[in-house]
Formats: structure tokens, C-alpha cells, sequence
């Protein structure tokens, strides 16, 4: 938890265990093997332990050997840190992942990574816990029964043999889009190879739209790079940039950059959102239209058409253009022109952005847009995409689909993904796929895919393997495994060497080599020759030079790549081309757009923000994460307006059926206010059959409504009530007004600087005194918290930063409609009537309050437990000692807050994990070693990760100093992807916690019970244009 | 005019049926012990048993399973079980109140009633100390309430009501029953004077501590009483204000009130005479004691009862006043919001229904002397006052300050089996109480008759009773147990 010391790489200790690959790749696949993988794995790690698999035995034969030599950077008991990637949508996260003796427990952002600068969102958070999966593929399958990959490879060589003959064109290859420079790379080997194979790209979340809308204005694919730091006037039409959009970390760093004011001089940016359905983005909005997805396009045009008006120069041919299409039909009059005053009278400090969904043409025309609002260099710059092949993702799967249908497929390897699920409706994919004699799925799980291919393959997680992932500024990052595979899976770049007879048969060496090309470059050296007997390698520079380049050379940069998490930087800011005006006139042109009649519904679709497409559908973390917007666990809904609600007769939990084309899902409705009329919002990723015991059957599958044509949002759909019971919803919060209560201060930025102290100032006076004498917080250090409302975008990667570190269970869903959810920090979403933010009952505004215990000084659960299990620290601490408390849960009732969490079961053996008899071994592995893990019957809650505080100053101690300032970073705070939370010694006046309690904006919740909290709030504040009320 | 009779210018009139000879009393009180159970009693006992087994099961899956086995959630953390602990010790408040206070008072109508309530007093309580007991996370670790010095030092926490609360019901439950047993010794004597078998001679002997109605042993007897009627009577306070100090000094409102110990005292009386009721008027109809528990004595009790309905309506009152006179927001919300008008309304009907309305019948003394209206009031109000319970925990927790915590309580039917458990408990004891022991205190009841009067002649009597020759019993009365009190000839 130091200051970012230099994260080891890792040795690579596949290779050198014959033993382990022989053990762990051939045994057949069994409970065994399974059991076994964890000592192996962490054997292969510290190359010290072995193990026997154990065939056909009843019970395992382990052997424990200790440590004989002791292996470099382990250290019992202390935990290593790691620097890698992970592909998030478009954009590649650096990540610091912590490791226990070979065990990874937990993710972090990566400070020095540009798309994460130490943050982390939620799914990243989680994906540590789809490494352990105990329900993870562990054996090649054919035709659904188990085989090896001795099999596996035999008939691979033999039917690539075959393809040999006609130049592999009866072979396609269908994976998602990469960043990988180095899978782009070993595609092109495939493509030496199989010269007539084709390669198609599908993802169901796909960035294709942005990269067609760039393609348009600019005549190549770009990809944006919105500068939220710079960008001080924001319109985003229909873009979730904060959550789901590509890029989102990066986004909220940059975008919480100006809302986390020090004092009321300091100016704030401001934010419309023009969206169907709410959004984390939507919900931080200053001031947000709830607009049908199908509309959205049309107001961009009477936008355009506006700010031509106020003189923003867009080019001769898109005036004529967009004149010609602009409509207000339905679109608030302030909205065209407030706007369009406020955008185009801050030249330089707007930017519109574009959601993904939206089409490519409403994307060229913000790029025009922002270049005339002269954004491009100041609030966006253009960044090179990774993989310049890439087509758009519906056309190309499209052509896979009709190849497959005229038979003209032979064989076809799917790279992860899962079609059969996500493909467009209409294309009946998997059906096709079934008449492919030889099909190959490569994935995590056994998956609706991998039950319609001839063959599945365990894939390796990003964990496990060797890779480099280019990030959307073009930051190239290196992933480097933090274990073996646990499950025997291979990696995407070893299957395309496989499939391509490259030279370079394992991840490792094509992603050094990938690395080492790069890095030459660099140095513009080129045509490197083969490395000489003294490890020089002989080059030429641009012109011809000859330049040996020693080998150690290169080992030091990439050891330092490896540590630092960066490989290469991004590259200068580019000056883009300037957008070309004719080609999205022609664009806007070839559109037809009108207002959708009268009750004519639309449905949108977007990614879940836990689910993703359904990926992480058996991730319990993300299960049993509240959705930011509705509060919903295990479940996705229909989202409906009430007034669509109203008109259709139903009401939230009632069962509608959706039909769009003749296909039509039935679902359960959830009512939001805020969402558009006659849109119904659809979260995809949810409804798998094939995802396993904990994603099976959660939630409702709406990829049954999505079409080539339709894949963002469908319009002239159909819902009739069914009439069904209503269906079972759980929320983690079921109430969703504030109640008039003082509880989450907010003002406009006018109020603010009227009123700085407005928090203090609406807050009730302090009506308790203390019950007992006062303790001494005067000495010493005196831990404290700062949350800034007005910073926090309620994306809740914290709550699974929690999790992870303080190994909170997962109680399911019943328990949590129960009221028994165990999150130790929770956030509060309180919708919000305002008349002059132009919030109202159908549509209001939203604050998010984390909260975790507070830590009061005066705290009302100690004065009650009858056996001291929570006491007061001498450092502030309210501590829980779990094995004094007996449960009498008379704490948590006296807690204001309501922030403890009490163990009403035995959550693992006989709630979420009974079927296979306890939290599975694989789960227990993630566990934070450092953290006790709490049995049924004790009271649990937020300790400021006391872990973190203990180890920071057992290491200050060693070294005679004192703890620094920010040298503990609690797991919430640490992946705030806006820094709204900060930490540290209240006692010491110059800590970033303490300045940020002199902050004017202080309050302390319910402080005027007399609990004195540690953790203050910094109140929210919001930015309202005045023409807008 | 002789001493014994009672003054009819007072409005006095017998305790004990005219006529009735203190061989009746033996007869009738020691006859149950001794005879076969009616079959009423069998099918009670059957059926009480059933529960109790219930309870036992409850209990065991509890065990195995963990608290949530109840519907107890966040942040209704305290559900059924403490409403039931609070409802239990509140019953329990009536038999010390019946026996020492009235005692100390010389409320000499009390001797019909203050075995009885004395034992449901001491069922009450260990149906009440049950729930502490069970409800914890840990059962295993419980003893760690108690100040039992161990190796890690560690004591318990006297800041916290939980342990005030231990100490008092301990305390309460421990005098009540020392108060029961005392008051038990010479009739338990009577009854090792009256066996047939060397079984019963044996155990009732045992228990009697050697009994021989002596003069020193009368002397001892009646202050001992009195001294334990002395310190038992603080304790009635106390007892309820303390378990009502586990609410009274947290932060929650519904719950932060300073007028809570009295009205907790109120309402514990309250329903601890309409347990007392409901029990008394089973046995009275079981056992036909009408000789000894007359209308008058159930009269008296209803007029008891309308006294507290009107402190608890108070109690209730003031709340609701002190939350609107507060101007506290999360007072106000709480009063006047949620208990009339939140998720739990009809659970605040049923407190105020029976405990504050439903008592105004008697008023009219038609009511006061029907059994079965006494009948169905003292079970509504041990609904009602059920419910109270129910309403000051479960509807102040599911709705606190922060509105985003705010969620249900949902009973599961582990909860029911628990509480009707406990009913079963409490009933399967208290039949085996009246199998087995003099459910009503003979010598109590023989002192309150006018035999026990030093100038009673049987010749008076028969006088005033018109000649009839009934009234002879006292030479009847066996010689060492059961005896009238000393001087009575």
C-alpha cells in the first residue's frame, strides 16, 4: 500500500514445470482436478510446491512441500503487488492487483495508468472473483463430453491441415474487438497462413457506431478522447460516459475534477444529459431530458441547427443539411436554446458527446460540432484505434451469419464472446452455428455457445495469461498473469499461434516480441536481425545505420514496463483532421427522421453496468450489487415511466410482453421516474440459461428483441400487460425520498457562493450532549474520512472494493428483499423535487450519499452492547470484535445509520453456497487473508480497513518515520473513480482529510444526535443554468 | 355485631362464599391434587404440551440455523423476540403486585388470586428469559453477560441497558420465586398430611421443609412474608422500568423517551391482571372454584383493569403530545406519521383498540360481572398489549432516520412457532402447577373467612344463617397444616 513502489513482474514458471503442465493439462477432467488446481497453481506460482494429480483415486493425494528455496519477492504474510490491464469495453484499465503467495485477492486502479490514474469501476473490481469461479470450464469438450487437449489438438492440426489446401477460405475466425496489439499482430500470422480465412468482430456492446461516426467525419477510424478535466460546458446525448461507455473511469477522474470545489470561488463544470433511460450520468446531470433514444438524433439536429444560429460555424454543407432536418417537435424550447447559448458562448470549454448506441451520423455531426465549438485540442482529441481492421460489429457478424447459412463455413473458431447469447435476434445464430461441422469455442465458461460448437476449450482469464492491451488514448499497457490458469485454459494469442503455426508458441514470447518491436520503434530502429552469441541484437535505423541494440537493453525496458504498468505512453496529442461537413451532410441526408406517432413505444438496450452483456452473469459481487438507478438485486426490469406505466395499466413488478418484429419477451416492469415516455429501457446481460448455478434464470433476456438494424434501441414496439402474479423484486433500498430530512445537504452554485456554509447552515443544531466523559482525541493519530457529494457519481465500484477487501458475503436474493444485505458501504440514491433545477415527481433529480460507519466519537452502539464487542480505539476507531460479540444486535438498532450488518446465517454454508456444501475453495482463495471472516451469529460493519491502517504503520515503525499522508488508502477510497472519498489523520491539520474538513461544505450526518461522526460529508452542489428554470 | 362480618356500611361483603366451612377450602383446593385430572385438564395439557413441542423444535432449528431463522432484518433488528420477552416479563408483573403490594395494602381480596398469579408470574418470567437467552447470534457464548471473571479480562459493559435489564429480571425472577415458594410452605404441608401415598408424603414432605404449624413456625412464616412482600414490591417498579431503559435510553425514535418506566409499569400491570384473568377464569370453570374466587373478587380485578387502560390511554396520549410538542422532525414523523398511518397502522389499531377502548366497558357494572365479557376483554388485551410491544419495537426500528435504510419486517413461521411456543410452555407448566400444587393459597384464603375471626362462634353464625347447621367445619380442619391462623380459638 506504499507509494506506488515498483510492482514486480512476474517469472515465468509455466515453462519450467513440466510436471505441473503434464499434471493439471492431461488429467480428465474431474471434482478432482478441480480440488486440486488450487495447491498446484500456487505451486506452479512459487515454484516450490508440486502436486500429483490423482487419477481415478476416491480421494485426492496432495503432497504440501515446504518452501526449499525460498523464492524471490514471497514473502510470507506480506502481500505482493502487480501491475496489469484489463479490456473495459474500448479502453484498456491499468490495474494494480494484490497477491497473497501467489493468490491475487484484490484489484486496484494503477495511479501511473492514464485510463485509471489509481481508479477502478465496479466490474473491474469484480473480475477478480470471475478468476475463481469455481464454475469456470476445466477441460476441453467435445461434443459436450469431456476430452483433453491432447484431443483437442490433434483434430485442430488435422483439420487446419485440410484448410492448407484452399488457403482456409471455408475458415472464419469470430472474436470480440481487440486492443491487443499483439493479437491484431498474430492475426496477421493467421492471415499468412489461411490468406482467405476471414476474421469477424461481435461484441453486443461494441463501440462500432463510434468508430463509423469518426469514419464519416474524419475518413478513418478514430476514436475520441473527451478531456472531462477541460470540458467545463458537457452535453451528452444519450452517452452513459460515467458508467458503461468506453473509457469510463477516465471520464469520471476527469469529470470530478472541477466538482470536488474547495471553496465557493472555485467555478464547477456543468452538465446536460439528453437520455431515455437513467443513467449514472443522467443521475449526476445538472440538467437532464428524459428523451426517447429515437429522438435523440433529431434534437442533435435542431441543436446543430441552433448553434448555427448563434454563429457556430459548421461548414456550408452541414448547415444547408441539418436546416433541412431540424425539427422541435416535442423537444422543450430551453433546451435548443439555452443550451445552444450556454455551448456555443463557451467556446473551448464545450463538448458535446454521443453515446454509443446513437447512430454513427450523430456522432460525425458532434465531431463537427465540437470542432466548431472549437472543443477539438481543448475539451477532445482524437486517439489511433487498435485494431484498424475492425469492421462495424452488426454488419460483420452479419456476414458471418449469412456464410454460415449458404454453408460456406467449415470451420469456425469463436475467441471468446458468446454469440449464441448476444448475436442479433434476427440472424437465429445459433442455429446456423449448429451446421458448422467444426466449430471451436474458447471461454471462461460452458456457455450457450459452447453447447452449440462441435468443440469448447477452457480459455484462460485475463489473470492467467500474457498480454498488452492499447488504451483509447493509446497508452500501450502490458497484462501480465498473476497466476497460472487455474483450469487449465489457454489464452487467445496461444490459440492463434496455434491455429497459425507461429513461430511464437506461447503468450509470453509473442507479447515480448510484440513489446520489443515496439520498443525499437520507439527508438526508430527497424529490420532487427536474430540476436548474436552475445545477446546483441543488430538493427537500422531510418536510414540504414546499422545499430546493435543489447538484449538487457530491451529486458530493462520491459521489466520496467512490467512494474510501472505502462509500456508506452500515449502518443502527442494529435491535431485531428477537421470534420468533413460534406460526408455527414451526405450522412444526415441518406437519415429519415419524424417524430414517433402517439403511443408508439421504443425499447432501448443498454449494457448492464454489472452485467456488461452477461458476461459477469455468475459473478455474485455484481449480482448482489444494487443497480445505481433502481436499487435492484439480481434482477434487471422493463424500465417504465409512470406515465407509460399509467397508460399501459400496470404498475412496477406487474409482467409485460414486449414484442418488436414479431419477437417478444415477457419481462417484469420496475417504474422510474425519470425514464422517457413510451420508451421502455432494457438492461441486456441478464435472463442466461447457460451462465451457471448463480446467473441461470436472474433477470430477463431482452437479446430476443435486438435486430441487426435495431441494436441500440428499437423503435414501433409493442407492450400488452400479461396479468401474471407479479413478479418477486429485491431492492437494497426501498425508499427513495430524502423525506424532507436534512440528510443530504445540496445548492446551486449560486446558493453555494451566496451561502457557503449552506451544509452547517440547514443542518439542525446539536440537541444531545454526551452521555459520558469525554475521551482525549487530542493525541496521536485520529483516523477520519471526507466523502464529497458533490464528487461521487454513485457508480458504486467502491461497495465491490469493499467487498473484496473485507470479504463481505453475498446473502442472495431473497435475504437481501429481507433486508439482510451485508455491505459494509452502501450508497444512498434519493430522487430530489427542486423547482428551480426544473426537478419534479416525474422527473426528479438524484443525490448519492455513500455510507459506511461514520465512526463516531460519541457512538450510540457502544454505550448498548452488554459485552464490550464494539469499543472505542484510542485512534477514533469504532472497533468490532467479533469474537467477544455474542449478537445481541442491540448495536445496529441504536445506530442512526443503520450502517451494521449482522450474520443472521451462516451466508456461505447455508444460503448462497448450500448446494455445494460451503464457499467453494476456489472463493476462498480470493479471500483478503488479512481480514477475519465472520461467522453467523456476529455483528459486522465498516472498519476503515483497519488492516490497511495496521500494516501502513507497522511499516512506518520499521523505518522510523511516521505514517505519511495518503499512505493508507482505504479500499473505497482507493478505486474512487471521482476521489470523492478521502482518508486519513484528522489530528494533523496539513493531511488532505483534514483539509478537506475545513472544506466549507462540511456536515456531518445526523450530527445533531451528538454521535460526533468521523466520516463528514462535503455537500452537494449543483450547477443549474439560470435561462433553464 | 360480630367482628368477622364484613361492615355492609363499607360496601364490604364476603370474601368466601356464606357458609362455607374451612373444610370446604381443604377439600376443594387439596381435592384437585389428589383426585383424577377432569378431562378438561387432560385436553388443556395436551394441547399445551403440542405447543411446547412446537417451541422445542423452533428452538432446535434456531439453534442449528441462526437467528435468521426469524424474519429479524436490517434494521428491525429486534422483532417478535423482544416484543415477546417485553409482553412475557410485563404478565409476570401481576402476581408480585397481586401478592406484595396488594399484601402489604391488606387488599385481603388478593388470597383468591395471589398463588395463581404468583405462579404465572414465575412461568411468565421464564417465558420471558427464554427470549434473551435464544435471540442472541451466539447462544453458545451468552454466559458472556454474566460477570464471571476469565482469563481475558473481560467484563461485562454496566453502561449498557441490556445488562441492567439481565440483573433486574434476574433479580425479579429469582425474589418472585422465593415469594411463591414461602407462600407455598404450609400448604404444601397440608397436602404431605392429606397423602394417601408414601410417593407423595416423600415429595410433598421434602418441600415442606418440615412443617408443623407451630406457633414459632406461623411466626417465622409471617414475616418472612412480609419482608419478602417488602423487597418485592420495589422490584414491580422496577423490573418493567428497567426493560423499558433497553428502549428509553437509545437514540431511536419511538424509542428515546423519558416516559417510558411508568408507562411500562402501567401496561405491564395492565396486562399482567388480564393474563391473570384469563388464566383464573379457565380454572374457575375447570376446577369449579366458585366457592373461593367469587364475582366480587373479578369485579375488583376489571375495576383494576380500567384503572391501568386509562394510565397506559395516557401514556399513549402523551407520546403522541410530546412528539408534536418536541418539534422534532424525527419525533413527529415517527408519532404522527408512521404508527397511525405507516406499514404497521393496523398493528397500532390493535394496540389501541383493546388496551384504550375496549376497558370502558366497565364502566357499567352489567360488564364488570359477565364472564364472558371478562373472558373476551382479558384476552383482547393481551392481544392488545401484545401488540404494543410490537408497535414500540418493530414499528420505531422499521422506520428510523434514514429513509434509505428504511425496510419491512416479515415474520416467518419460525417466529409464530416460537412465540405460540412459548404460550404452550407457559400453559403446560402452569397446568402441572394446578395438578400438583394448591393453586389457590388455603391458608391465605382460611384467614379471610370468619372462622379465622378470635371472636367467630359456629353458634353466631348459625344464627345469622337462619339455623341451618352447616357451619361447624372449624373443628374439622386438620391439626398441623392448613391451620387458621394462631388465636383463632
Amino acid at each position: 500500500m506504499s507509494k506506488r513502489a515498483p510492482y514486480t513482474s512476474l517469472p515465468v514458471h509455466v515453462d519450467e514445470q513440466p510436471e505441473f503442465a503434464k499434471g493439471h493439462v492431461e488429467t480428465p477432467p474431474s471434482d478432482e482436478a478441480l480440488m486440486l488446481g488450487r495447491r498446484g497453481l500456487m505451486g506452479a506460482m512459487a515454484a516450490t510446491f508440486a502436486l500429483v494429480g490423482a487419477e481415478g483415486c476416491r480421494r485426492p493425494l496432495e503432497r504440501v512441500v515446504p518452501y526449499g528455496k525460498m523464492p524471490e519477492d514471497v514473502i510470507p504474510g506480506i502481500p505482493s503487488h502487480y501491475a496489469t490491464v484489463l479490456q473495459r469495453r474500448g479502453d484498456a484499465l491499468g490495474l494494480i492487483v494484490e497477491s497473497h503467495e501467489g493468490r491475487p485477492t484484490k484489484i486496484e486502479g494503477n495511479e501511473g495508468h492514464p485510463s485509471s490514474f489509481g481508479g477502478a469501476d465496479l466490474v473491474a473490481q469484480a473480475s477478480i472473483l470471475e478468476l475463481y469461479d469455481p464454475e469456470r470450464s476445466t477441460s476441453p469438450r467435445k461434443g459436450g463430453a469431456p476430452a483433453t487437449w491432447a484431443d483437442f489438438d490433434r483434430e485442430l492440426s488435422a483439420r487446419l491441415a485440410a484448410y492448407d489446401k484452399d488457403q482456409g477460405v471455408r475458415l472464419r475466425l469470430l472474436m470480440p474487438p481487440t486492443l491487443s496489439p499483439t493479437v491484431v499482430r498474430m492475426r496477421g500470422a493467421l492471415a499468412q497462413r489461411f490468406p482467405k480465412a476471414r476474421v469477424h468482430t461481435w461484441s453486443a456492446v461494441a463501440d462500432s457506431n463510434v468508430r463509423e461516426g469518426a469514419r464519416l467525419a474524419f475518413g478513418k477510424p478514430m476514436v475520441p478522447v473527451n478531456l472531462f478535466d477541460r470540458a467545463r460546458f458537457i452535453l451528452s446525448l444519450d452517452s452513459d460516459f460515467l458508467q458503461t461507455e468506453s473509457g469510463a473511469v477516465r471520464a469520471a477522474k476527469g469529470f470530478a475534477m472541477s466538482r470536488r470545489l474547495r471553496s465557493a470561488r472555485e467555478s464547477m463544470n456543468r452538465l446536460y444529459v439528453v437520455e431515455p433511460a437513467r443513467t449514472l450520468t443522467g443521475n449526476m446531470a445538472d440538467h437532464r431530458l428524459r428523451l426517447a433514444a429515437g429522438d435523440v438524433e433529431r434534437y442533435a439536429y435542431a441543436l446543430a441547427a441552433e448553434l448555427i444560429k448563434q454563429g457556430v460555424n459548421l461548414g456550408p454543407e452541414l448547415t444547408a443539411s441539418v436546416s433541412r432536418h431540424a425539427g422541435a417537435d416535442g423537444i422543450p424550447a430551453r433546451w435548443l436554446g439555452a443550451v445552444a447559448r450556454d455551448l456555443s458562448g463557451n467556446r473551448g470549454r464545450a463538448l458535446v458527446v454521443v453515446g454509443a448506441r446513437q447512430p454513427a451520423v450523430v456522432h460525425a455531426l458532434a465531431h463537427a460540432i465540437n470542432a466548431g465549438l472549437g472543443a477539438v485540442g481543448a475539451a477532445v482529441t482524437y486517439a489511433p484505434v487498435a485494431d484498424p481492421d475492425e469492421l462495424d460489429a452488426a454488419v460483420d457478424i452479419k456476414a458471418l451469419a449469412d456464410a454460415m447459412a449458404a454453408n460456406q463455413v467449415d470451420g469456425l473458431v469463436i475467441l471468446g464472446g458468446n454469440p449464441v447469447l448476444d448475436a442479433p435476434a434476427d440472424l437465429a445464430f445459433g442455429d446456423k452455428l449448429a451446421r458448422v461441422p467444426f466449430s471451436v469455442h474458447a471461454s471462461l465458461f460452458v456457455d450457450e455457445t459452447s453447447d452449440k460448437c462441435s468443440w469448447h476449450v477452457p480459455r484462460a482469464h485475463e489473470f492467467e495469461c500474457w498480454g498488452d492491451l492499447q488504451g483509447l488514448d493509446g497508452t500501450i499497457a502490458v497484462q501480465q498473469p498473476l497466476i497460472a490458469p487455474l483450469y487449465a485454459g489457454r489464452d487467445d494469442i496461444t490459440l492463434l499461434a496455434q491455429l497459425a503455426s507461429s513461430p511464437e508458441k506461447t503468450d509470453h514470447e509473442a507479447v515480448r516480441n510484440t513489446a520489443n518491436g515496439l520498443l525499437l520503434a520507439t527508438r526508430q530502429l527497424f529490420a532487427c536481425g536474430v540476436p548474436d552469441a552475445v545477446g546483441k541484437l543488430p538493427c537500422r535505423d531510418a536510414s540504414g545505420n546499422a545499430i546493435p541494440v543489447h538484449l538487457y537493453d530491451l529486458d530493462r525496458e520491459w521489466n520496467r514496463a512490467l512494474s510501472a504498468g505502462v509500456l508506452q505512453r500515449a502518443p502527442a496529442r494529435q491535431a485531428s483532421a477537421a470534420a468533413a461537413g460534406a460526408a455527414i451532410a451526405a450522412g444526415i441526408d441518406g437519415r429519415k427522421v419524424a417524430p414517433r406517432g402517439a403511443g408508439n413505444f421504443e425499447a432501448t438496450f443498454a449494457p448492464c453496468p454489472k452485467m456488461v452483456d452477461g458476461r459477469y452473469a455468475n459473478n455474485t459481487w455484481l449480482q448482489e450489487m444494487p443497480d445505481p438507478s433502481t436499487k435492484l438485486v439480481w434482477d434487471n426490469a422493463a424500465i417504465l415511466s409512470p406515465a407509460s406505466a399509467r397508460e399501459l395499466g400496470v404498475d412496477s413488478k406487474d409482467f409485460v410482453t414486449i414484442t418488436a418484429g414479431g419477437r417478444s419477451v415477457t419481462a417484469a416492469v420496475w417504474v422510474v421516474p425519470g425514464q422517457a415516455d413510451h420508451s421502455v429501457g432494457l438492461t441486456l446481460g441478464w435472463g442466461r440459461t447457460r451462465a451457471g448455478r448463480i446467473g441461470n434464470g436472474k433477470g430477463f433476456d431482452f437479446y430476443p428483441l435486438r435486430t441487426t438494424d435495431a441494436l441500440g434501441f428499437a423503435s414501433g414496439v409493442t407492450l400488452s400487460k400479461t396479468g401474471d402474479a407479479p413478479y418477486f423484486f429485491a431492492q437494497t433500498q426501498e425508499n427513495d425520498s430524502t423525506e424532507g430530512r436534512p440528510i443530504a445537504h445540496e445548492a446551486t452554485l449560486a446558493e453555494y457562493q451566496k451561502s457557503p456554509n449552506f451544509s452547517e447552515l440547514d443542518a439542525p443544531p446539536l440537541r444531545a450532549l454526551p452521555l459520558w466523559e469525554q475521551a482525549d482525541y487530542s493525541k496521536g493519530h485520529q483516523w477520519g474520512m471526507s466523502i464529497d457529494l458533490n464528487a461521487c457519481t454513485g457508480c458504486s465500484a467502491c461497495v465491490i472494493a469493499c467487498m473484496s477487501e473485507n470479504n463481505v458475503p453475498v446473502v442472495g436474493k431473497r435475504e437481501v428483499w429481507r433486508g439482510r444485505e451485508m455491505h459494509w458501504l452502501r450508497i444512498d440514491r434519493y430522487y430530489v423535487e427542486r423547482a428551480d433545477i426544473g426537478a419534479t415527481a416525474e422527473e426528479p433529480a438524484v443525490v448519492y450519499e455513500p455510507l459506511a460507519c461514520v465512526h463516531c466519537e460519541e457512538a450510540p452502539c457502544e454505550n448498548v452492547c452488554p459485552v464490550n464487542a464494539t469499543v472505542h480505539g484510542s485512534e477514533g476507531l469504532n472497533e468490532m470484535v467479533y469474537n467477544r460479540c455474542i449478537g445481541t444486535r442491540y448495536c445496529a438498532n441504536n445506530c442512526p445509520y443503520k450502517v451494521r450488518r449482522f450474520n443472521y446465517l451462516n451466508w456461505h454454508n447455508d444460503v448462497v453456497w448450500k448446494e455445494t456444501g460451503g464457499l467453494p475453495e476456489t472463493l476462498a482463495m480470493q479471500q483478503n487473508p488479512n481480514v477475519t471472516v465472520r461467522f453467523r451469529g456476529v455483528m459486522e460493519k465498516c472498519t476503515y480497513c483497519v488492516q490497511r491502517i495496521q500494516s501502513a504503520k507497522i511499516k512506518a515503525k520499521r523505518e522510523y518515520r511516521q505514517v505519511r499522508d495518503g499512505e493508507i488508502r482505504t479500499a473505497c477510497q482507493q478505486t474512487c473513480p471521482s476521489d470523492a472519498i478521502v482518508f486519513g489523520d484528522v489530528n494533523d491539520p496539513n493531511t488532505a482529510v483534514s483539509r478537506a474538513v475545513r472544506i466549507d461544505r462540511r456536515f456531518g450526518l445526523l450530527a445533531e444526535l451528538g454521535t460526533r461522526p468521523r466520516t463528514t460529508y462535503l455537500g452537494k452542489v449543483r450547477n443549474p443554468n439560470p435561462e433553464m428554470a | 355485631m360480630a367482628y368477622w362480618e364484613p361492615i355492609t356500611a363499607l360496601d364490604e361483603r364476603p370474601l368466601v362464599q356464606p357458609g362455607s366451612t374451612l373444610k370446604d377450602i381443604t377439600n376443594d383446593i387439596a381435592g384437585v391434587t389428589e383426585t383424577k385430572a377432569p378431562r378438561g385438564w387432560w385436553i388443556g395439557f395436551l394441547i399445551a404440551l403440542t405447543f411446547a413441542g412446537i417451541f422445542t423444535v423452533c428452538v432446535g432449528y434456531l439453534f442449528y440455523r441462526g437467528v435468521g431463522v426469524w424474519g429479524n432484518t436490517s434494521p428491525v433488528y429486534w422483532a417478535w423476540d423482544i416484543t415477546n420477552f417485553v409482553w412475557w416479563v410485563g404478565i409476570g408483573h401481576a402476581g408480585t403486585l397481586i401478592s406484595a403490594i396488594l399484601f402489604i395494602f391488606r387488599q385481603r381480596w388478593r388470597t383468591a388470586i395471589n398463588r395463581f398469579a404468583e405462579a404465572m408470574t414465575i412461568f411468565a418470567v421464564i417465558c420471558a428469559l427464554i427470549f434473551p437467552g435464544i435471540h442472541v447470534g451466539r447462544v453458545w457464548v451468552v454466559y458472556y453477560m454474566f460477570p464471571v471473571p476469565n482469563q481475558m479480562s473481560l467484563w461485562p459493559n454496566f453502561k449498557s441497558p441490556l445488562i441492567w435489564d439481565l440483573f433486574a429480571v434476574g433479580t425479579y425472577f429469582t425474589v418472585s420465586l422465593l415469594f411463591w415458594y414461602v407462600g407455598l410452605i404450609p400448604d404444601l404441608a397440608t397436602l404431605r398430611d392429606r397423602s394417601q401415598t408414601p410417593m407423595r408424603q416423600r415429595v410433598y414432605g421434602f418441600f415442606a421443609l418440615g412443617w408443623r404449624g407451630s406457633n414459632r413456625h406461623w411466626r417465622n412464616y409471617e414475616r418472612a412474608y412480609l419482608i419478602l412482600a417488602a423487597i418485592s414490591t420495589p422490584l414491580v417498579l422496577s423490573v418493567h422500568s428497567v426493560v423499558s431503559m433497553d428502549f428509553a435510553t437509545s437514540v431511536i425514535p419511538g424509542w428515546h423517551t423519558t416516559i417510558f418506566p411508568p408507562y411500562f409499569v402501567a401496561g405491564a400491570v395492565f396486562s399482567g391482571f388480564a393474563m391473570v384473568q384469563t388464566v383464573l377464569l379457565i380454572a374457575r370453570s375447570v376446577f369449579k372454584l366458585n366457592r373461593v374466587v367469587l364475582m366480587r373478587h373479578l369485579e375488583l380485578m376489571n375495576k383494576f383493569l380500567l384503572l391501568t387502560s386509562l394510565l397506559v390511554g395516557y401514556a399513549y396520549a402523551m407520546e403522541f403530545f410530546m412528539a408534536w410538542y418536541s418539534g422534532n422532525q424525527y419525533e413527529m414523523a415517527h408519532f404522527l406519521h408512521n404508527r397511525p398511518t405507516g406499514p404497521y397502522w393496523w398493528a397500532w389499531l390493535w394496540m389501541v383498540i383493546p388496551n384504550c377502548l375496549v376497558p370502558h366497558l366497565y364502566w357499567f357494572k352489567r360488564f364488570r360481572t359477565s364472564i364472558p365479557v371478562m373472558f373476551v376483554v382479558s384476552i383482547l388485551i393481551n392481544i392488545g398489549m401484545w401488540f404494543e410491544r410490537f408497535v414500540i419495537i418493530v414499528s420505531s426500528l422499521n422506520r428510523d432516520f434514514l429513509p434509505s435504510s428504511w425496510g419491512l419486517f416479515r415474520p416467518t413461521i419460525i417466529d409464530v412457532g416460537t412465540f405460540t411456543g412459548t404460550i404452550g410452555v407457559f400453559f403446560t407448566l402452569f397446568l402441572l402447577f394446578m395438578r400438583w400444587l394448591p393453586m389457590v393459597s388455603m391458608t391465605e384464603v382460611k384467614g379471610t373467612m370468619p372462622q379465622a375471626d378470635p371472636h367467630y362462634h359456629p353458634k353466631d353464625a348459625l344464627a345469622r344463617a337462619g339455623g341451618h347447621d352447616q357451619a361447624h367445619g372449624l373443628g374439622d380442619a386438620p391439626v398441623a397444616g392448613g391451620l387458621v391462623p394462631e388465636g383463632a380459638e
